[in-house]
């Protein structure tokens, strides 16, 4: 299942380990997976097979977890490689979503 | 939506002595300036300010101890809604207008968030501008050393340069640290105090004489882009602004994604968003760290210009990363949707 641009998310994960404030790097498999390493962490990142109910798969040191969005990546990617990671859990609902 | 008999409620801060009661002081004496509550918060068991201040028989003072942004879930908005009940009831000089002048050590950010998502306030009273003092002698040793001081710029509409007649011009490198924190933000001055009061508090997202959403001032300058300064790259503005329309899903997600990423290094974040399910209403939104203001849909688009335009202040959060995950969650938003 195809999701957003891969150069985009192979973008959004390199700058987001600088956000983080967290060394490592983000390279491209030959097959097209996003591979990251950082804190002695190995984490790849792939679409989701054709038909998942995931948009992605993210792999931390062989064990694979599917990720509903690009958010979820992110958010399972930062736990795995932040200690000290704390989500400050919001809803920011642009409510309505449309004008009344 | 912004009710529009909302009362709007501006914020004087600054740090220690540089000059925001001697400008609050030369406003009460303003002609236009009447028909406001002034509301002085001072850090210490005794407050001094509300007795510097000679004020017209229509201004209304209010003084609360403790640091407001201390106690101000309680404090300040007990205060507000005291001295609402006290304007239903007739019982306080009649007021169009609200100034909140904090003590020199607070951080701004929980009175905006307060005066943005109190339930018991919202109805009634909405966020204008945020006016902050700079001592133009000791501004840029404070910024240097206090990052309150620094919070307290970043989140400000304007600025207001003081103590000029003490140090002559501002220095290059005051004013280079000024718009590093906040590039958007107009540099004003006061001489000995004196500045007009529309250039100070009617300048915010609500403008009160219009009893509209000033967007194009509220924005003012900020629709570029701004390069982190290699010397101050600790809180840093940027803007991200894009063509083409963002669906409301997208904007909610990256709104929610950046509050939780951040947490309190998201200082202050304001935009104006072209949402492509409503091409000809564009949406305000509002955000203090992770508390965001009801978004305001406007009724029309206040210019030609239909660009959407978001403002991040943010503490060690570089622009890239939010113009990525921008544009990285809209895309996957639109291969859901169909679109794009």
């Amino acid at each position: 299942m195809s999701s957003a641009p891969n150069h985009l998310v192979g973008d959004l994960l390199a700058e987001s380990l600088t956000a983080w404030r967290v060394k490592g790097d983000v390279a491209r498999a030959d097959d097209g997976g996003l591979i990251i390493r950082s804190n002695a962490k190995f984490i790849r990142v792939d679409p989701a097979p054709s038909g998942s109910m995931f948009r992605w798969m993210v792999t931390i040191d062989g064990l694979q977890r599917g990720a509903i969005s690009l958010i979820a990546v992110l958010r399972q990617t930062r736990a795995a490689i932040d200690p000290g990671y704390a989500p400050n859990r919001v809803r920011v609902t642009v409510a309505p979503l449309v004008p009344p | 939506m912004i009710d529009h008999k909302a009362i709007p409620v501006s914020v004087l801060t600054g740090f220690l002595g540089s000059g925001k009661t001697t400008i609050l002081g030369h406003l009460l004496r303003q002609p236009e300036f009447s028909r406001t509550a002034v509301i002085i918060n001072e850090f210490g068991e005794i407050g001094l300010d509300h007795e510097l201040i000679e004020a017209s028989e229509d201004s209304l003072i209010e003084l609360t101890t403790g640091c407001l942004c201390c106690k101000v879930r309680t404090d300040l908005a007990q205060t507000l809604q005291d001295l609402l009940r006290r304007r239903d009831e007739g019982t306080c000089s009649p007021f169009d207008r609200i100034v909140i002048e904090t003590s020199g050590l607070a951080d701004p950010a929980p009175i905006l968030q307060t005066l943005m998502t109190d339930l018991a306030l919202a109805d009634r009273l909405v966020l204008g501008s945020v006016a902050t003092t700079v001592d133009t002698l000791n501004g840029a040793d404070t910024l240097e050393r206090e990052d309150v001081s620094q919070k307290q710029v970043a989140v400000a509409d304007r600025i207001v340069l003081t103590k000029l007649d003490l140090a002559g011009a501002a220095k290059p490198t005051l004013l280079a640290r000024l718009a590093s924190l906040n590039p958007g933000a107009p540099v004003l001055s006061a001489d000995h105090g004196r500045i007009g009061s529309r250039d100070l508090f009617e300048t915010g997202l609500y403008d009160p004489s219009t009893k509209s959403i000033d967007v194009n001032g509220w924005l003012a300058d900020e629709g570029h882009g701004h390069s982190r300064s290699p010397h101050h790259a600790d809180i840093e503005a940027c803007a991200v602004v894009r063509v083409r329309p963002i669906r409301a899903i997208a904007l909610t997600l990256f709104l929610e994604t950046l509050a939780e990423h951040c947490g309190a290094d998201l200082l202050r974040l304001k935009g104006i968003v072209n949402i492509a399910e409503s091409p000809d209403r564009p949406v305000v939104i509002h955000g203090v760290q992770h508390v965001f203001h009801a978004p305001a849909w406007l009724e029309c688009w206040p210019s030609d210009d239909r660009r959407s335009r978001i403002v991040v202040i943010a503490r060690r959060v570089p622009r890239r990363w939010v113009e990525v995950l921008l544009d990285a969650i809209g895309a996957e938003v639109d291969s859901v949707s169909g679109g794009g």
